[in-house]
C-alpha cells in the first residue's frame, strides 16, 4: 500500500512533454509509480481538472535567516515551491566566527530588511562552521534547502576585519580555498558573489575586496566538486555586466563549471541592455561555457512615502523643493495652505490624477486597514478631494509614513519579457524571497508565470513552464533526483489548477519576530503542496509535516 | 553667423545629457536614468540610485528632470564626486 495517491489529474512531469492523465503514487517520501490502476494507498488525494506536477525550485532567495524559525519559509511554500537556494550575494549565515555576527547581521538586515530581533528572539546561535548551520536547520525543514556559501563570509573568516579593505594574500587565498571546499563537503550547492551589495553603512561587502585571482582561485575548488558559481554583477550597466558574463564563460570554461548571474531585468530605458547581455549569454554557450542569467517573472514596483525623499517626484519641482527638505521643515510645509495649494497645482489640471491617481496605498504599520489596497483616485474620490491633495493628507495623518507604489514601472512589457523567459539559455529565478521584506513582496513569481506568461501572453506552454522551474533548475544546480515525476525520485508535488494559479494581492502582515511588518502575496490557485512524500500545504493551509531536507547534490 | 557656429561647436565639443527618465530599480526605489550624448554621437545609458541622482540634480541646479536636459556630462561627474 502507498502513503499517498494523487488521483485523475494531468500529469506535466516536469520534462516538457505533453501533459497526460495519470496517477501519481508515493511511498517513503518517494515517487512509487506514475500511471493508472496503481492500487491502494493511505491518503488520496482528488486531482481530478488539476495538473500534477513536480514541485517548484527557487534558486534566488535570502531565506538564510528566516528558515531558522519558518521551516516553510511562508510563504514561498505554498506557491508550490518545495526547494529554494538561500545564501545569495555573497552573503550566508555560516561558516562564521561567533564574533563576526555582527558585522554579519549588518550586511543582511542591509538586504533583507529584517528587524533586530529577528537576530536576537528568533534562535540560538549555535554554530560556527557550515556543518553546525546545516544541523541547526535541519532541525525544523518543512521546505528543502540547497544553501550557497557566501563568497564575504569566507573572507570574514579568513581576514576578519581586513576582509573589506583590501585584497587577500597568497596565503588568504590558500585558506579560503580550503575553507570553501570544507562547506562544498559540508553540503554548499556553490558558491555565491556580489560586485554591488553593501552593508547597513553603505560600506562595500567583503567580496567586492577580492581580485580576480581569488576568485579564479575559489572557482578551482568549486570544479573539483562540479559546484555553482553565484554573482551579482553590476546589472545597472549592460556594458559592465557583458564583461562579467565573459569572466564567468572564462571561469566556466577554465574549471568546468555552472555560473550564473541576477538580476537581469528589461528596461523601457535601456531597451538594448538585456538583449545584449542574453546575446553575449548565447555565445558563450556556444563557446561550451554555461553562463545562466536569471530573469524574473515579475515586474519591478516603485515604492515610497513622503518620510523620505524619492525621485519619483524628479518631474515636479515644487514637490522636488519641499520633500527634500529636512523633516520639521518638510512637515511644516505640508501643513501650511498656500504650500499645498501651490504642490496641488504643480501636480497638474487634474489635480494630479495622471501622475498620482494609479498609486496604490499600501498596508502597513500606518494605513487604516479599510484603506489598504485602493488607488490614490479611488481614495480622493471617496473624500472629495484632488489624488494631490489625498496623498498629503493621508501621509500627514500618519507621520509620513504611509507608503505608496506606483505599480509595473520596470520589467513590465510582456511581449517583450515572454519570450526571453522562453529562451532556452535564460534561467527563471531572481525572486529575491525573504529579501527586501518591508519594502514589496518577492513571493509569488511561479504564480505569475502562469498567469502572465503562459494563459495570457502564451510566451510558452504550460508544460515548458513547468521545466523552466523544476527539472531545468534541478539540471542547472546539479540537484540530485528532484524536478521531475518520475519513479524513485523525491515526491516533491504541487498540485495546481493551470486556469488559475497566480499570485494574490500583495498585503502586508506582521510575523516577523518582534511583531516585524513585511509584504508578502498569498498564493491563487494552489490546492496542495507535497514535499518528501508529505503534505506540507493542502487546501488554503499548512499542515505540521516537516519533511523539508538538504537536498542532495548530483 | 559666427557666433551661433561656435555655439554649436562647443556643445559638440562635450557629452551632455539628452534625456533624463525615472526608473524603477531591482531595489523597488525610483532611480534616475540619464542617457549621454558623446562627443562622437554615440548615446549610452546611466542609472543612478536616489542618494547619487539626487546629488546630480544639486549639482547641475535642476529643479527637475527637464532642468538635466543639455547639461555636461562634466557637471554630472561633478555631482558624482560629492557622493
Amino acid at each position: 500500500m502507498y502513503d499517498l495517491l494523487i488521483k485523475g489529474g494531468r500529469v506535466v512531469d516536469g520534462t516538457g512533454a505533453p501533459a497526460f492523465a495519470a496517477d501519481v503514487a508515493v511511498k517513503d517520501g518517494r515517487i512509487a509509480a506514475v500511471g493508472a490502476d496503481l492500487g491502494e494507498a493511505k491518503h488520496v488525494i482528488d486531482a481530478r481538472g488539476q495538473v500534477v506536477a513536480p514541485g517548484f525550485i527557487d534558486p534566488h532567495t535570502h531565506f538564510d535567516v528566516q528558515l531558522l524559525w519558518d521551516g516553510a519559509a511562508k510563504p514561498a511554500l505554498e506557491h508550490g515551491i518545495t526547494s529554494v537556494v538561500p545564501g545569495n550575494c555573497s552573503l550566508s549565515l555560516a561558516p562564521l566566527k561567533a564574533k563576526d555576527r555582527k558585522a554579519l547581521v549588518g550586511m543582511f538586515q542591509q538586504i533583507e530588511e529584517l528587524p533586530p530581533a529577528a537576530f536576537t528572539d528568533a534562535f540560538e546561535w549555535t554554530w560556527e562552521d557550515f556543518a553546525g548551520y546545516r544541523a541547526a536547520l535541519e532541525k525544523g525543514l518543512a521546505i528543502n534547502v540547497a544553501p550557497l556559501v557566501g563568497h564575504s563570509v569566507i573572507r570574514l573568516w579568513v581576514m576578519g576585519p581586513d576582509a573589506n579593505q583590501r585584497a587577500a594574500r597568497p596565503e588568504e587565498v590558500r585558506a579560503m580555498q580550503d575553507l570553501l571546499r570544507e562547506c562544498l563537503k559540508a553540503g554548499a550547492v556553490g558558491l555565491s558573489t556580489s560586485f554591488v551589495d553593501v552593508d547597513e553603512k553603505a560600506r562595500p561587502v567583503p567580496s567586492r575586496f577580492a581580485d580576480f585571482a581569488e576568485l579564479d582561485a575559489l572557482s578551482a575548488v568549486l570544479g573539483e566538486f562540479g559546484r555553482m558559481l553565484q554573482i551579482v554583477p553590476e546589472f545597472y550597466d549592460a556594458d559592465i555586466t557583458i564583461a562579467r558574463i565573459d569572466q564567468l564563460a572564462e571561469l566556466s570554461l577554465k574549471h568546468r563549471i555552472p555560473t550564473t548571474f541576477s538580476p537581469v531585468f528589461d528596461s523601457r530605458f535601456a531597451p538594448n541592455a538585456a538583449p545584449r547581455q542574453l546575446a553575449r549569454v548565447e555565445e558563450q554557450f556556444a563557446r561550451g561555457a554555461r553562463v545562466w542569467p536569471q530573469m524574473q517573472t515579475r515586474p519591478i514596483d516603485i515604492s515610497f512615502s513622503l518620510l523620505r525623499p524619492s525621485l519619483f517626484f524628479a518631474r515636479l519641482p515644487s514637490w522636488m523643493r519641499t520633500l527634500r527638505q529636512p523633516l520639521p521643515e518638510r512637515l511644516a510645509a505640508l501643513r501650511d495652505a498656500e504650500t499645498v495649494e501651490r504642490l496641488i497645482a504643480d501636480a497638474g489640471p487634474d489635480g494630479g490624477q495622471a501622475i498620482f491617481g494609479s498609486l496604490v496605498a499600501r498596508g502597513g504599520d500606518a494605513l487604516p486597514a479599510e484603506l489598504a489596497g485602493q488607488t490614490l483616485g479611488e481614495i480622493a474620490k471617496a473624500r472629495g478631494e484632488t489624488p494631490a491633495r489625498a496623498l498629503i493628507t493621508l501621509s500627514l495623518g500618519h507621520g509620513l509614513e504611509v507608503a505608496f507604489i506606483a505599480a509595473n514601472r520596470g520589467h513590465e512589457d510582456t511581449g517583450r519579457i515572454g519570450p526571453m523567459l522562453a529562451s532556452p539559455h535564460v534561467h527563471i529565478g531572481a525572486s529575491d524571497g525573504g529579501a527586501h521584506i518591508a519594502a514589496f513582496a518577492t513571493y509569488g513569481d511561479t504564480g505569475y508565470l502562469f498567469s502572465e506568461f503562459v494563459r495570457k501572453a502564451h510566451a510558452m506552454t504550460l508544460e515548458q513552464a513547468v521545466k523552466k522551474i523544476t527539472s531545468e533548475t534541478a539540471e542547472i544546480w546539479r540537484i540530485k533526483d528532484r524536478g521531475t515525476l518520475k519513479e524513485g525520485f523525491a515526491a516533491d508535488i504541487v498540485v495546481f489548477d493551470p486556469d488559475a494559479i497566480d499570485r494574490g494581492e500583495e498585503h502586508a502582515v506582521f510575523d516577523m519576530p518582534g511583531d516585524g511588518m513585511r509584504y508578502v502575496r498569498g498564493s491563487v490557485g494552489v490546492d496542495t503542496v507535497v514535499v518528501n512524500g508529505e503534505i506540507a500545504w493542502a487546501k488554503g493551509a499548512y499542515t505540521d509535516a516537516k519533511a523539508g531536507e538538504i537536498c542532495g547534490l548530483a | 553667423m559666427t557666433a551661433p557656429v561656435r555655439q554649436l561647436k562647443a556643445e559638440a565639443a562635450e557629452a551632455v545629457i539628452e534625456r533624463a527618465e525615472i526608473a524603477a530599480g531591482h531595489d523597488g526605489v525610483a532611480e534616475l536614468a540619464l542617457s549621454i550624448r558623446y562627443e562622437n554621437g554615440v548615446v549610452g545609458q546611466v542609472v543612478l540610485d536616489p542618494d547619487t541622482g539626487f546629488s546630480v540634480m544639486r549639482a547641475c541646479g535642476a529643479a527637475d528632470l527637464q532642468g538635466l536636459i543639455g547639461r555636461s556630462w562634466r557637471q554630472v561627474s561633478k555631482g558624482l564626486s560629492n557622493v
